[in-house]
């Protein structure tokens, strides 16, 4: 048995979303204080727990040329301090509570949170609330702190030739839209923000009326929200800045690029343009989408891991993804790794070929009862997690979709046919509309180290 | 992107350690009538079940082939008398189960997620229990995952992180049979036989060798009479002998790897205890000071806060089967490595000299006041209560760890790491080209 539980982590949210609709037992409470910040609450009463997220909607997506990962710069600042708080006090107070915190950043929203014993949701609130206006961005703690991001960085991406193959792939296949944004930002970008360019960034995403919060645990609806008036409810709302369309151009030709790098084995990642469920002008293209992305890479069953791994045995790993809940449009991405032996040009190959199956034959009763079942169990096993709870209402509010998706995401899903998935592929699966990136190995010796060079 | 993600340093269920009491998890435990062990918590909440099973079969019992238990986890489950690979996946999937397997350095271990609604159930453990204990070694799928094993070892060859890893652990436990990774070497897989996998699998995958652990909505009833139904087509075989005991280093030992990388990866350590050691209490919650508990950890204040020298740092303990590792790690810009090295150090340094009174108290409050939150999903509690079968812990474990943390005074926990730790005498590997 090798490790086979990749599915819900391989699509992220895409996948987590699948698993969510929500029955009798889930029910979701959603407010919106006066001064326009949105509050959602999920009882889940199996631990004395709670999980407090609150979620801006700025990310890399609403970054500009030049000064790309300043969202997520901004996210490290948010740990340095306020009015009340001194640099680092905020983790030193959660992690006396014995709270699990952390922050992320996406294409598409910045989101903090914490996880607490429920005793400690309002102390936790207070100092979140707190520095959504508060935070001091003080130039020498902003000098320390991007340092640390270049070094996140040099960690990522430049020892890890996958990842930039990743970053280069995407900034190829949109050429116009800020999808091409690495969320961490160039290296020249973020080496040349200057303390004032965060501040600046601040004040014009981080307001009540642009943030959200999720809160998900033992906890009672009415209680959270009276909290959410006190702590979150006297801030003012702001003019939150209306972002340029920057609709990415039509694709009209095959894109292609190379990378060397650090590597023994050759990879490749492609993407076709598509839409995503926030973009779409029919949403149900958005279903088939993601029933076609399990038929090629929803477990072990599916096509991808069949045909390419067991057996035509050319690929060592294969993937197929699609994050149906971008908030701009988004990309359809296979991605494979030859066996020994095997040039990655017929990797790529057999991928394509797979993508032309699905345009001339419709897919099987079988196959969809398959997606189906996993997608359904999957909902199930989600909900063992507070904290993937909490994180799928906060995605979805922060790209302007409602929270009750999900409630109806298993009968869309369910209501998904064979000739809608195959529309779907001769629709957007074309030559036209694909990007290939392919990683070399550079045939440099990196080390002193004796590397195997010998046949496998 | 992360604020901070922490480098997973040791393996599936050894940085598990404790529990509210008053939260309570009920555990239950019997035996097989084949001597198998049972661990069960009734968690009815949820219509579904995780069941683990665990042998001690790791990668410690490889003897020279390395990367036999590891090959051997990967196939078991793939092919069945009845069954071919295409047939368990189908069916795997059309169940909307989750069946798993990994190995590390002491275990082997399986596992299966699945709704408890009635036609799904039974089908599911039907399913796991043929593919764990009927297993067909078919030579095809060997060959295939033999060499999709080989293009991974070939692949770690090149990264920077992974060579520190395998360098570190080798440089540690020399000829102990922890010291080598536990998926082998690209030689060594190579020369693995299907034989030998059958023979592992013979030897070691025997019920009185397995620890099984349920969580779920099943009662304690259906709870017995799944474990006794689960292993009992396997012979009850015999546990393997006990491990050696690892040899602390004599002296110091250092190991610079040149890699043409922009950072250099450090790691710096010694051997510390086994799980069950009395002393680990003290170390633990000193660790979890110096740099076990993220921005709370002294580490993370002096390299990355103070100096913003890394993004990620930081130190633990594993304690396995026989004494496992304690080690400190960072990676780093090359131009900084030498200076991270020593605030590493001078950190560690410091905090055995003396431990200031408020940075005790709080990182007590962290353990005390985070014990809820480490039992709050199934996945979790049976995390931890595979780990107090597999290792034989005591079975209020969970509810002594809070007592026994609220007792330990500084002078316990200075104490404990004078005798255990010895800067001195440590390992300190190095990758890329750190000046």
């Amino acid at each position: 048995m090798a490790v086979k539980m990749k599915m819900i982590k391989k699509l992220g949210l895409a996948v987590v979303l699948v698993s969510l609709s929500a029955p009798s037992w889930a029910k979701i409470s959603e407010f919106q204080l006066d001064n326009g910040m949105k509050v959602l609450v999920k009882e889940d009463h199996r631990a004395p727990v709670v999980v407090q997220q609150v979620w801006y909607r700025v990310g890399s997506t609403y970054e500009q040329a030049g000064q790309t990962g300043l969202s997520h710069m901004l996210e490290h600042m948010m740990f340095k301090g306020t009015k009340k708080l001194k640099p680092g006090e905020f983790s030193k107070i959660v992690s006396r509570l014995g709270g699990e915190e952390n922050a992320f950043t996406t294409a598409n929203y910045t989101a903090y949170y914490q996880v607490v014993g429920k005793q400690n949701l309002e102390k936790v609130m207070k100092i979140e609330a707190d520095r959504m206006r508060n935070l001091v961005i003080d130039d020498a703690e902003f000098n320390k702190e991007r340092d640390v991001v270049t070094e996140e960085r040099r960690w990522r991406l430049e020892d890890n030739p996958r990842s930039k193959l990743n970053e280069q792939f995407n900034a190829t296949a949109f050429l116009n839209s800020p999808a091409r944004n690495p969320v961490i930002g160039w290296m020249t970008d973020i080496r040349s923000y200057q303390a004032q360019n965060l501040r600046d960034w601040y004040k014009k995403w981080y307001a009540p009326n642009n943030a959200t919060l999720v809160v998900v645990g033992d906890v009672e609806p009415q209680k959270v929200l009276e909290l959410a008036r006190e702590y979150y409810g006297g801030y003012q709302p702001e003019s939150i800045p209306k972002l340029k369309p920057q609709i990415e151009i039509e694709q009209e030709g095959l894109r292609r690029i190379e990378l060397k790098g650090n590597t023994q084995v050759p990879s490749l990642q492609m993407g076709f343009h598509v839409p995503s469920l926030v973009t779409a002008e029919n949403k149900r293209e958005v279903y088939a989408l993601s029933v076609l992305s399990s038929i090629l890479d929803g477990g072990e069953s599916s096509r991808l891991p069949q045909s390419l791994v067991r057996d035509q045995q050319i690929a060592a790993g294969v993937s197929a993804g699609y994050n149906a809940t971008d908030r701009l449009d988004t990309l359809f991405e296979l991605s494979g790794t030859p066996v020994n032996g095997q040039d990655i040009k017929e990797v790529e190959k057999a991928l394509l070929s797979e993508v032309e199956k699905l345009k001339k034959q419709p897919v099987s009763r079988q196959e969809l009862e398959r997606v189906l079942a996993m997608d359904e169990a999957d909902h199930v096993y989600y909900r063992d997690s507070i904290q993937a709870q909490a994180s799928v209402l906060g995605s979805l509010i922060s790209v302007g979709l409602p929270a009750d998706t999900l409630d109806n995401w298993i009968e869309n899903i369910r209501s998904v046919t064979p000739e809608e998935i195959q529309a779907v592929a001769q629709k957007y699966l074309t030559h036209d509309n694909l990007t290939i990136a392919t990683l070399y190995p550079d045939g440099k010796d990196h080390s002193n180290i004796k590397a195997y060079t010998g046949r496998l | 992107m992360k604020r901070f993600t922490a480098l997973l340093i040791v393996c599936v269920g050894t940085l598990l350690f404790s529990v509210q009491a008053s939260a309570g998890v009920d555990i239950k435990t019997w035996q097989t009538s084949q001597g198998s062990k049972v661990m069960y918590v009734h968690s009815p909440e949820l219509p579904m079940l995780d069941i683990e099973v665990a042998f001690d079969a790791g990668s410690a019992r490889d003897g020279k082939q390395w990367g036999l238990a590891s090959l051997t986890t990967t196939l078991i489950g793939t092919q069945t008398p009845t069954m071919s690979e295409e047939e368990i996946s189908q069916k795997t999937n059309a169940l909307g189960a989750k069946i798993g397997g990994g190995v590390d350095r002491d275990m082997a271990n399986f596992s299966l997620r699945t709704l408890t609604r009635e036609s799904i159930f039974k089908p599911s453990l039907e399913l796991f229990k043929e593919s764990l204990t009927q297993s067909v070694f078919n030579p095809d799928i060997f060959n295939r995952e033999r060499q999709r094993l080989l293009v991974a070892l070939k692949q770690q060859q090149k990264n920077p992180s992974e060579i520190a890893r395998n360098e570190f652990w080798e440089k540690l436990y020399g000829n102990h049979p922890y010291a080598h990774p536990v998926s082998g070497s690209v030689e060594t897989v190579k020369a693995l036989k299907l034989e030998d996998l059958q023979s592992f699998y013979k030897r070691y995958f025997v019920a009185s060798n397995a620890t099984i652990s349920i969580v779920g909505n099943v009662t304690m009833k259906e709870a017995k009479a799944i474990s006794e139904n689960l292993l009992q087509s396997l012979p009850k075989g015999e546990k393997p002998a006990a491990l050696p005991e690892p040899q602390p280093l004599k002296a110091a030992m250092r190991s610079v790897i040149e890699f043409d990388s922009s950072q250099t990866y450090f790691r710096q350590g010694q051997i510390g205890v086994k799980r069950g050691d009395p002393d680990y209490y003290a170390l633990f919650l000193g660790n979890h000071l110096l740099g076990g508990s993220g921005f709370g950890s002294l580490l993370m204040e002096e390299v990355r806060e103070k100096r913003g020298l890394v993004y990620s740092v930081g130190s633990g303990f594993a304690p396995m089967r026989v004494a496992g590792p304690w080690l400190s790690y960072l990676s780093t810009k090359n131009e900084s490595a030498k200076e991270a090295e020593k605030v590493v150090g001078d950190t560690l340094e410091a905090f055995m000299k003396s431990i200031d009174d408020k940075h005790f108290q709080a990182i007590k409050d962290n353990l005390i006041g985070g014990f809820p939150l480490r039992i709050d999903s199934n996945g979790k509690i049976i995390g931890y209560i595979s780990m107090i079968g597999f290792y034989g812990l005591p079975l209020d474990y969970l509810e002594q760890f809070p007592k026994i943390i609220e007792s330990l005074s500084k002078e316990d926990v200075l104490k404990a790491w004078k005798k255990h730790i010895h800067p001195d005498k440590m390992v300190t590997v190095m990758v890329g080209q750190p000046t």
